[in-house]
């Protein structure tokens, strides 16, 4: 994937340098600005593939900030990154027009696997009737399930997961991505709920096979593996 | 979406304040109208007594001077005279058994001569009059009568007069008491209309009247203030949670990114050395943190209708199932589900998620391997999470919901003893009342509205 240009709106000058180091060691572009006047301009001004904005800022609300680039028809992805972190928050930030939101403190890969779906997200995904990653064959239309050519039996649901990772292969994906698209949830129960699923998912591709098919990335996700 | 004003109510003031005005005014023209009818009726009585007496008392002075013949003669010549208020008289005068010797009467009413008797009689002919007798003589009587027809005439204008007038009043007065109540009803359902509003959750702005001029307008006045003040309350809450929030997550963030960066540089096998057991106690502060804010948000908006929708309630709750169905089956338990469909509620899905989620991790967490779990859905709506594990101990059960409560058997648990209180009042602030159901064994947890 092409590197990301993304502009971040963050007072805090040691949140704002952390992100930095992270977005810039994975060739990325981040363009840092400090208030939110300044992110509205730079984000009308220059084409970015995301906007990471923070919620509290000393002179717009990120919220306000996000109403105006909607109603300006700046339709750039927005990550909002805020202490803000509960339940009415994360609505009161979907409802203003934000794609993801991420509470502080968050897990670094956490933060680049969300950036880079929302971007994929954005950009839309490629349909096709067989999906093969690797040793890993996904057959939409039959809904079944393939590892070097032996068949996984997957219940619907664990297709269904499957297919996801397939459409996302070889990125992280997050808790809270696969509970939006595979489970239809807006909201992490904050349980292992997901990981249970998970696991039961990675046993039935690893039964058999020596090399892992899922690999969990701590503190942010899971990502599908070209496996043999 | 916004309630319509006044769509709650049975009854309104301008029907009641219309009819008490309609019946009120009916009722002052009817006594009027009795009183007017019975002074002209009286008047009029008193003026025919008055013109027969003094008619009968001439004659009487007459035959007293004149005698019979006298008599007979002057009564002759008055019959034919009408009196200056059209009052026609009449005259008989007769023997004592009646025999008539002059005047135009042919036959004596019944009125008794020697008593000197008036009153209204109706005359052979039919003709009906006051008259008035008096006994001359032993064997001579006299009876003067006046027609009062004209008199009639007056009192039948009077009637019709009233009726005319007196509708006209009653009419006008209804109207004008329905427009002013309308009137009223207007200004007080646009008080009511913004007090509701605000009682429920929707931003709401009271004009304030500057000066008072009736009690509307100090009503309009004190539900201003009162919004002003909820308004005004409701920012300092909401800005006091957001800045704690945000003043104990900053350092704990900059404080986790640091201990990241040394877990980078000396790795822990395993995830179980000091720096990630660090970490994960931040997330714990932090989660615990979001629960009492979330806790005290959802108990301070119980009954606020603000953001919340019509949402397809069996819809969520098999998705919640399927979510859960992986977890059940690797504790060991099944889980049972009897959704009904087409179940909707206004609510906030987030959070109706948090609320079953909490009770089924509950559920997960206690019911021993081999135990069943139910989540079940009815109309109602009527959410039920039930188990056949241990149950609360009976001397928990009254402060299962309480913040930080745990029971004996949940020590060895982890959580902090939050996630009940917080289903409760995500129950609360839909209008739900979340109770704990006797059953012969273990938990059983009902979401149901308030009685």
């Amino acid at each position: 994937m092409a590197s990301l240009n993304i502009l971040y709106v963050e007072d805090d000058p040691l949140a704002a340098s952390a992100v930095q180091a992270l977005v810039t060691q994975g060739g990325d572009h981040l363009a840092w600005v400090q208030s939110g006047r300044a992110g509205l301009q730079r984000a009308a001004a220059d084409r970015f593939d995301v906007i990471i904005l923070d919620r509290m800022l000393p002179d717009l609300d990120g919220l306000t900030i996000v109403s105006r680039l909607r109603a300006a028809g700046i339709e750039t992805p927005v990550l909002m990154l805020s202490a803000l972190g509960r339940s009415e928050n994360r609505i009161e930030g979907l409802d203003a027009g934000v794609d993801d939101y991420l509470a502080k403190p968050y897990e670094p890969q956490e933060l680049l696997a969300r950036v880079k779906a929302l971007h994929r997200r954005s950009s839309g995904k490629v349909h096709g009737a067989v999906i093969i990653y690797g040793a890993l064959e996904c057959h939409l239309k039959a809904r079944t399930a393939f590892r070097a050519g032996r068949h996984i039996a997957l219940s619907p649901r664990e297709f269904e997961l499957f297919r996801y990772f397939m459409e996302n292969a070889g990125e992280t994906v997050t808790r809270e991505m696969l509970l939006r698209d595979v489970w239809n949830m807006s909201f992490d129960p904050q349980t292992n709920v997901v990981d249970v699923n998970i696991g039961r998912l990675r046993r039935k591709l690893e039964d058999g096979f020596t090399t892992p098919a899922l690999e969990t990335i701590w503190g942010a996700g899971y990502r599908l593996t070209a496996c043999e | 979406m916004r309630p319509e004003a006044g769509a709650r109510r049975r009854g309104s003031i301008v029907w009641r304040v219309a009819a008490a005005s309609l019946l009120i005014a009916g009722l002052a023209v009817t006594l009027l109208f009795a009183a007017s009818w019975s002074t002209l009726r009286r008047g009029t009585s008193e003026a025919l007594a008055a013109t027969v007496t003094t008619d009968i008392a001439g004659l009487i002075d007459i035959h007293a001077s004149g005698g019979e013949r006298e008599l007979l003669r002057r009564v002759a010549d008055r019959k034919d005279v009408v009196s200056l208020e059209g009052r026609r008289p009449h005259y008989l005068v007769a023997r004592a058994n009646g025999t008539p010797l002059a005047g135009d009467i042919r036959v004596w009413p019944p009125l008794s001569a020697a008593l000197s008797e008036q009153g209204y009689v109706t005359l052979a002919g039919g003709t009906p009059v006051y008259a008035r007798a008096a006994k001359l003589g032993p064997d001579l009587q006299l009876l003067v009568a006046r027609e009062y027809a004209q008199d009639r005439e007056t009192m039948r204008r009077l009637t019709h007069i009233f009726l005319a007038v007196g509708a006209a009043i009653v009419l006008g007065v209804g109207a004008v008491a329905m427009l002013t109540a309308r009137g009223l009803a207007r200004r007080i359902d646009h008080v009511n209309a913004n007090l509701r509003a605000a009682a429920e959750g929707y931003p709401a702005a009271l004009e304030s009247p500057g000066t008072p001029r009736d009690e509307i307008d100090e009503l309009a006045l004190q539900g201003a203030r009162l919004l002003a003040r909820q308004a005004r309350l409701v920012r300092v809450q909401k800005h006091v949670s957001d800045h704690v929030a945000h003043e104990i997550r900053t350092p704990l963030m900059h404080l986790d990114a640091r201990l990241a960066a040394a877990l980078q540089e000396r790795s822990e096998p395993g995830g179980s050395g000091t720096l990630t057991r660090s970490r994960a106690d931040i997330r714990t502060i932090v989660a615990m943190l979001d629960s009492l804010l979330d806790i005290a948000s959802n108990e301070g908006r119980r009954g606020d209708l603000a953001g919340l929708s019509e949402l397809d309630l069996s819809a969520l709750l098999t998705d919640v199932a399927a979510l859960y169905e992986g977890s059940v089956e690797e504790a060991g338990l099944a889980l049972e589900t009897a959704i009904e469909p087409g179940v909707t509620m206004l609510a906030e899905r987030m959070q109706i998620v948090r609320l079953v989620s909490n009770l089924l991790d509950n559920a997960i967490k206690y019911v021993p391997a081999g135990g069943t779990v139910r989540l079940a859905l009815t109309h109602g709506p009527r959410i039920i999470i039930a188990d056949d594990g241990p149950g609360i101990p009976p001397e928990d059960r009254a402060r299962i919901f309480e913040r930080f409560a745990r029971s004996a058997g949940q020590v060895s648990q982890p959580g902090h003893g939050l996630g009940l209180a917080l289903a409760r009042a995500i129950a609360q602030r839909h209008g739900l009342v979340l109770r704990l159901d006797e059953t012969a064994r273990g938990a059983c947890f009902v979401a149901e509205p308030e009685t």
